[in-house]
């Protein structure tokens, strides 16, 4: 039996127009980005981050803040082909793509659990749960104490402690910078401090740049989706650096590797069987 | 913030402006294409009811077809003979695994230890098959190159490279492109595109770029350049008769099984199941 006709009158209205919140070209007037003329009111007034800001999350913040996470950036990026997604670059060099290329696809291998922009997320998460828990009375103790059991008492909170490395000297370098734009400290901050000196005490290891951050962003009202969307391409400089340095040398220059640098640990080497017929 | 229009200075005399308005350009009112067809529902035209490769309808194509016979018609808008379709997928097979040492794998390897989000790893590491080193870059200009110079004997062609061909004294000079689809790799020729053109050209089937190439293969051993890769993968596909920018593309997609099966091999290791270079052995240079 044929069913009854189906509505489609929601699609049918969007059907080959589009209705943007956000801006556009007006050609002959302007173009607009969250209400503002591109070209007349920010153009030459604002910085890049702060237009980065109005473009992710529809609004302008101060410049100080803007540059504040401008400073975040050059924290998060450095010119180590060690680093994965630098490698990533490093490899783009090597193999002479183009540049959008190289810095994509560093930008993509960024987007990871252990490193990059969607740190933030879990980063986030704990410390605005973490201070919520304080207010409500919890101690430190009592809410390291929760994280742990998640991980069979492994110490694994995003934001303290880091791959390679014990200690992180981008957090002096990045508070310089919090005390020079004369932000005050706020709760999340403070709260994530005082985390650090616990698990300093007890495990050996501290806040890293991505507690930092997530804390300070915090304490300005930012969620852990709006800093996952503001730091996508944070780790974008160190990827280039990495992939001019390698396009600019001869191929086969990258830490080469003999057949014998890849330890095959398959099953033994074996024939087909004998009355195997691939047609 | 809104300002008014600045004045013009007397140092900075006042220019004309043209006013900025549409072109309106002729643009279509419909995306058209040749290749795949979707016959809408009766009851939702939003809702496919069937769907159609060059004209095939899909269910038959599943049932009487192999995947390469599909993927051949998808890009050539025919299906292969048996002999098209024995040598496509011999290709297939050649060009599924890059290999463990080639960039775009390391980069995918990389993406897996580092945690990368797994979704990433095939797009992330398959714009590194995008390069002129190994990659997709050369494969146009080389399927150009081979059938425009098949005109000319492999010898007179050796003539025209003569120069280029003389191993470099320096064994840091790029020597892997030296005629595109023909190089060196480590200072040397590499054994095994050749040997994927001895398998192929085994099957008989008539190969004029494959089969000239390798007479040109022939010319440049005394000079240690052979095939590359992209130099098969441009031959092969150019034989079979696709143009040069889809064969580039092609050439990608066929790398992409072995460098997303590297990548996820590694995505759940932890990063130390991948080398790491230690402090006493990176140098940082001053200038």
């Amino acid at each position: 039996m044929k069913s009854k006709q189906s509505d489609t009158a929601y699609w049918d209205q969007r059907r080959g127009r589009i209705s943007s919140t956000t801006g556009g070209w007006v050609i002959g007037e302007g173009v607009f980005c969250h209400g503002y003329n591109m070209l007349d009111e920010l153009l030459g007034e604002v910085s890049y981050f702060q237009l980065m800001f109005l473009s992710t999350l529809g609004h302008l913040p101060e410049r100080r803040l803007a540059d504040w996470v401008e400073a975040t950036f050059m924290c998060l990026s450095w010119p180590d082909p060690r680093i994965w997604c630098n490698q990533v670059g490093a490899l783009a060099g090597e193999a002479r793509t183009t540049p959008a290329s190289a810095v994509t696809a560093g930008v993509l291998a960024s987007d990871s659990e252990m490193y990059g922009s969607r740190t933030f997320l879990e980063g986030m998460r704990f410390i605005q749960q973490a201070c919520s828990q304080y207010r409500q009375g919890h101690s430190i103790e009592q809410i390291i104490e929760d994280e742990l059991r998640k991980y069979r008492g492994k110490l694994n909170i995003m934001g303290y402690a880091r791959p390679i490395a014990k200690g992180d000297e981008r957090v002096v370098a990045i508070q310089r910078v919090t005390d020079k734009l004369e932000f005050d400290r706020g709760e999340h901050l403070t709260l994530a401090y005082a985390i650090s000196d616990y698990l300093l005490e007890r495990f050996g290891e501290s806040m890293n740049i991505g507690g930092y951050a997530s804390a300070f962003m915090s304490d300005q009202g930012y969620s852990p989706d709006d800093v996952y969307l503001l730091s996508t391409l944070c780790v974008s400089s160190g990827v280039m650096a990495c992939y001019v340095e390698y396009r600019n040398r001869p191929v086969e220059d990258f830490l080469p590797l003999r057949c014998d640098d890849i330890d095959y640990q398959g099953v033994p080497l074996r024939e087909l069987p004998e009355h195997w017929d691939r047609d | 913030m809104i300002k008014s229009e600045p004045e013009p200075t007397s140092k900075q005399p006042e220019r004309k402006r043209q006013q900025v308005t549409s072109r309106q350009e002729p643009f279509v009112d419909k995306t058209a294409t040749k290749l795949w067809y979707e016959k809408p529902s009766t009851d939702n035209p939003y809702i496919s009811e069937q769907h159609y490769c060059h004209g095939y309808e899909l269910k038959q194509l599943m049932a009487q077809c192999s995947y390469a016979d599909v993927l051949y018609l998808l890009f050539r808008g025919e299906l292969p003979d048996k002999g098209e379709r024995r040598v496509f997928e011999s290709l297939m097979i050649a060009l599924m695994n890059p290999g463990p040492r080639h960039p775009a794998t390391r980069a995918a390897m990389n993406l897996g230890v580092g945690k990368t989000d797994p979704l990433h790893i095939l797009p992330a590491s398959l714009q590194i098959t995008s390069g002129k080193y190994k990659g997709a870059a050369e494969i146009a200009e080389i399927s150009r190159f081979l059938r425009k110079s098949r005109r000319k004997t492999p010898k007179e062609v050796v003539d025209l490279y003569r120069n280029d061909l003389q191993q470099p004294e320096d064994s840091g000079v790029d020597s892997w492109s030296v005629i595109p689809g023909f190089g060196r790799s480590f200072g040397q020729a590499e054994i095994f595109p050749q040997s994927i053109v001895d398998e192929i050209l085994a099957y008989g089937e008539e190969l004029e770029s494959v089969s000239w190439g390798n007479e040109l293969a022939v010319e440049l051993a005394n000079y240690q350049v052979g095939w590359t890769m992209p130099g098969v993968a441009a031959a092969v596909l150019s034989d079979l008769g696709f143009q040069p920018k889809v064969a580039a593309g092609v050439f990608q997609m066929l790398c992409a099984p072995g460098l997303l099966a590297h990548g996820l091999e590694f995505a759940n290791k932890p990063r130390t199941a991948m080398p790491y270079v230690t402090d006493d052995h990176y140098e940082i240079k001053t200038k």
